[in-house]
């Protein structure tokens, strides 16, 4: 960066200001309410699930519960039921985790590829755009909005979550969180501690859609044509 | 009580039956009312045209002319004006010589249909009319002077008559000062579109409580020649009263 | 042509064209009286929405009181991640950046995602002067404007607005599309049709919600997906920013975030809120080069002005939802790319008050605007202070309602002209008044005019105007012979009693 033009360019700003540059380290921001923490707060998981099923079904996605030990019968299920013939899979421990791992060897599908670390940018993207099914894991549902979270990681690209035709995201009860605030307040202070490393968060609410055409909903346009939830009792 | 009338010019001019009504329902109600004689206008035609100097002299008059007798409520028929009136405390916060004296003015400074119900306490002001008619909220009452109730309560009690929901009362009738002589070709089509809804309530009368948006809607009624009667809320209130129905705030329906 | 300016017609012609295209009409009615449905639940059953206006409010000051030390924050936290910063003063100085970016990249397939600011600086246009170089906007509407010729848009959320699915269909028919003019077959068709562009892109070009100071990172919010396939595929990335755009941290983005989306579309969040930055070592996808180009073209004289509070703007296009003039003159009838309310409170600020005098003056000042701005900008005060800036300052108006208005704050500023006034009235508007019915009940006492010279011309020129009540019948003088009636009355009472 050329830093006398980005000198120049901040100077001008104080000047027409009439504010001199350099004050904020002593006017740190502190905001006048605790809205974006009290909303929503002091609920149980339970009575956030309800919320999260509520607003996630507004939004047009399926959204499934399912106990751990059921998980992969229903994994089965959601792939027969929407006939997907090309998966995508994400690189991660997580499958040992929900206790998936014997799902991910004995599998269906006819085809099926991973979202690998260690690979380049074009086979990567070329994967996700030949799936016309993913299933990912989320970091968070935001029972607010019907939002899931995820950060982007070496086995779980950002192209991922939006080249395949119908995407299916798992996310444990435990992880169903009141609204944006709590999903922030977590990646940053995990990207603080030097926990995370990642150039990408997305929340995602829902299937694509689009309203440019007379006003007229169209669910689908770029990115996944629909979405499923699956939360896991994991509690 | 002693109220001062703030009369608005457009009322001082042109409607003389507003004023009368809204006095009158006044003093039906033990208001001690008098007119500040030095009084004309509350300066939005110069000001929102952006003659700022101007204006500064139509504010001076106006609150040495509104203070200039000792009421303890100064009170009008129009909710755009007396929205000017309260903005007067930010407009002149800066002029030495004023700003103590707007500031006390704009805080006893009231809308009629707002003073009735909020510091007289009215529910049933005791009239009848009987009618269709819908109301027209204006834009400055409901946004500036934020006031969304009264008149719709006090209009709700009045005997016989039977108000239907304007359509899309949220919008503007197209009114908006001299932006009506400046702008004809755009607040043509917003009155138009103002009058449509208006007749497609059925609503045989029009009431409303800023005289300056009754010009502007009436006026092109007039010239569309659609029927319609057009009311002030302080003609309504002050219809074919008996003073048997009157009803306040903490008193029981049916008494 | 100017690339904030749309069109060079006077503003009275483009009213006119306005009130023709019904279609257009129609479509932003409906899609006003839509909103306001929407927009108000999705704030309610948020609740507290003035304590949540006054935190966005809050947010936006601060940083805009802070904004060079936030931008400088910003750019040096860019720079962490690996990525580039370049502060445009000029659309110049950022379209020659731009342009020398793709060159040097050799990209020849750009794709781009929906922003205001690159329309601004009319970059698609000069990128398409590059040899061998083809822009595809890839948000469904700007698609569908690109491929009709470069049209205009009309609002900063819903840029078709004024198109209907017939003309829409005739414009995908030139791409090849056979199918109808159901909306949802023909997005498919834009699905397919874009698609194969976002995996041949090698430069992706997004504008910036709001840049995270302390990430250096970029939000955007949309609903499609094309700005993340934007950002996930090509090699580069090119960002685009007004300079204004910026917050302190992810909190104050995910505030905005939620605010942005009831507002514009009464949503609780878009389907995407995206917070991206350049991609790190073990991350296949993302761009490689990252580079954010902040611009000021002008924004920086609304600085410690009355005008500042407009920089407040998130862009959510609430304003123009309720605004009674927008609903009949449309996005074009203003002439800039931004429209309506904020539109024209911003258009004389960036491009000069000769350009876009008119805008401030086609407002009623009803308030709608800034009755539902999520961020609390004074917009109709603001238009008010710009026709002070004219009138008072600039004084341009050399017209006889000048004169005519001037001698109206005389009028009534001085008692004793005002009862001139008051006394000749009647009298004075005797030859224009007509005593024939009207059908208009109770209204016109004494008589009505239907025409009238000077400044009441534009008022009789659509409505008929009440005659002033006779002297001696005006509210004052029946005030005094009231107040000696009951004077009298009462000295009665008293002499009686």
């Amino acid at each position: 960066m050329d830093k006398a033009n980005r000198e120049a360019f901040l100077n001008n700003i104080a000047t027409h200001a009439k504010r001199p540059r350099h004050q904020l380290a002593n006017h740190p921001f502190k905001p006048l309410n605790n809205l974006p923490e009290s909303t929503l707060s002091g609920k149980t998981q339970d009575q956030l699930l309800a919320i999260a099923r509520h607003s996630s079904e507004e939004v047009h996605v399926d959204f499934r519960t399912t106990a751990k030990e059921n998980l992969a019968a229903a994994i089965n299920d959601y792939l027969q039921h929407k006939n997907i013939q090309h998966l995508i899979l994400p690189t991660t421990d997580l499958w040992q985790k929900f206790s998936l791992a014997d799902w991910q060897n004995q599998r269906s599908t006819e085809h099926t590829a991973y979202w690998e670390p260690r690979a380049d940018r074009q086979t990567n993207v070329q994967r996700a755009q030949n799936a016309d099914g993913a299933i990912g894991f989320a970091d968070f549902l935001l029972a607010e909005s019907g939002t899931i979270a995820v950060a982007t990681v070496p086995g779980q690209g950002r192209a991922f979550h939006f080249l395949p035709t119908h995407y299916l995201s798992i996310i444990p009860k435990s992880r169903i969180v009141p609204r944006s605030r709590q999903a922030m307040l977590y990646y940053e202070q995990k990207i603080k501690s030097g926990e995370l490393t990642t150039s990408n968060i997305n929340l995602i609410t829902g299937p694509s859609n689009s309203g440019d055409i007379e006003m007229v909903l169209v669910v689908g346009v770029h990115g996944p044509l629909d979405m499923t939830y699956m939360v896991v009792e994991d509690l | 009580m002693k109220v001062a009338i703030f009369s608005t010019c457009i009322v001082d001019l042109m409607f003389p039956n507003i004023g009368q009504a809204m006095v009158e329902v006044l003093e039906r109600f033990g208001c001690e009312t008098s007119f500040p004689s030095k009084q004309i206008c509350c300066g939005q035609p110069t000001y929102n045209s952006g003659y700022h100097k101007e204006t500064q002299k139509v504010f001076h008059n106006e609150v040495d002319a509104l203070m200039s007798s000792d009421a303890d409520y100064i009170v009008g028929p129009a909710g755009s004006c007396v929205a000017m009136l309260r903005e007067y405390k930010n407009l002149l916060k800066d002029d030495p010589q004023y700003a103590d004296k707007a500031a006390a003015m704009a805080d006893k400074t009231y809308e009629f249909s707002q003073f009735l119900y909020r510091i007289l306490g009215v529910r049933d002001a005791g009239a009848q009319l009987d009618a269709v008619a819908t109301y027209h909220r204006s834009c400055h009452m409901t946004r500036l002077l934020r006031e969304r109730q009264a008149p719709y309560e006090l209009l709700s009690n009045v005997k016989d008559l039977q108000v239907v929901p304007l359509p899309r009362a949220e919008n503007c009738c197209g009114f908006g000062g001299t932006f009506s002589v400046k702008e004809p070709q755009i607040s043509r089509q917003m009155v138009d579109e103002k009058v449509n809804d208006i007749l497609s309530t059925k609503a045989s009368v029009l009431i409303s409580a800023d005289p300056s948006c009754l010009m502007n809607i009436a006026g092109r009624f007039s010239r569309r020649n659609e029927k319609i009667k057009i009311m002030h809320i302080a003609e309504v209130l002050n219809h074919n009263v008996d003073p048997a129905r009157i009803r306040f705030a903490d008193q029981p329906v049916n008494v | 042509m100017a690339t904030l300016s749309t069109s060079n017609e006077p503003f009275l012609t483009r009213i006119k064209e306005s009130e023709a295209d019904k279609f257009m009409q129609k479509s932003v009615a409906k899609a006003q009286d839509a909103q306001w449905e929407k927009r108000p639940a999705s704030r309610k059953e948020l609740g507290h929405w003035e304590d949540w206006r006054n935190l966005g409010e809050q947010i936006r000051q601060h940083v805009i009181k802070y904004l060079p030390d936030y931008l400088e924050e910003f750019s040096d936290n860019v720079e962490k991640r690996g990525g580039h910063v370049f502060f445009a003063q000029t659309d110049k100085d950022a379209v020659a950046y731009i342009k020398k970016i793709a060159q040097q990249k050799q990209a020849h397939k750009i794709v781009k995602s929906k922003s205001m600011v690159t329309t601004e600086i009319n970059l698609d246009k000069e990128l398409l002067k590059l040899p061998d170089t083809s822009v595809l906007e890839t948000d469904l509407a700007e698609f569908i404007l690109e491929e009709d010729n470069w049209d205009e848009p009309t609002h900063i959320v819903f840029p078709t607005l004024h198109k209907n699915r017939d003309q829409i269909r005739k414009i995908f028919q030139k791409l090849g599309y056979k199918g109808s003019n159901e909306p949802g077959e023909m997005a498919k068709f834009a699905r397919h049709y874009l698609r194969r562009s976002f995996l041949e892109a090698d430069l992706g070009i997004t504008g910036c919600n709001f840049a995270i100071a302390d990430q250096g990172m970029i939000n955007l919010v949309t609903n499609e997906g094309n700005a993340d396939l934007t950002m996930a595929i090509p090699d580069t990335q090119v960002v685009v920013m007004g300079m204004e755009r910026i917050v302190p941290s992810l909190k104050e983005a995910e505030v905005m975030d939620n605010m942005l989306s009831r507002s514009a579309v009464g949503q609780k969040l878009t389907s995407y809120c995206t917070f991206a930055g350049p991609q790190t070592a073990d991350e296949s996808d993302g761009p490689k080069d990252f580079y954010v180009v902040i611009l000021d073209n002008g924004r920086s004289k609304a600085l410690g002005t009355d005008f500042e509070p407009a920089l407040q703007c998130i862009r959510c296009g609430s304003c123009l939802n309720v605004c009674p003039v927008y609903r009949h003159i449309g996005g074009h009838g203003y002439g800039s790319i931004y429209p309506g309310p904020i539109g024209a409170v911003l258009s004389p600020i960036l491009g000069g008050y000769e350009k876009f005098k008119d805008l401030p003056f086609a407002c009623s000042l009803n308030a709608a605007c800034t009755d539902t701005c999520p961020v609390k900008i004074p917009l109709h005060k603001l238009l008010i202070k710009h026709r002070e800036v004219m009138m008072d300052k600039m004084k341009i108006d050399h017209s006889f309602n000048n004169v005519l208005m001037k001698g109206a704050g005389v009028a009534t500023a001085t008692p004793i002209v005002f009862n001139i006034a008051l006394k000749g009235g009647y009298l004075g508007s005797a030859p224009l008044a007509k005593k024939s019915k009207t059908s208009v009940d109770n209204f016109f006492h004494y008589g009505h005019i239907e025409w009238a010279p000077s400044l009441a011309k534009g008022w009789t020129d659509v409505r008929s105007l009440p005659r002033p009540a006779k002297g001696s019948e005006n509210f004052r003088s029946w005030y005094k012979k009231h107040q000696a009636a009951k004077q009298a009355q009462a000295k009665e009472e008293h002499d009686n009693g």
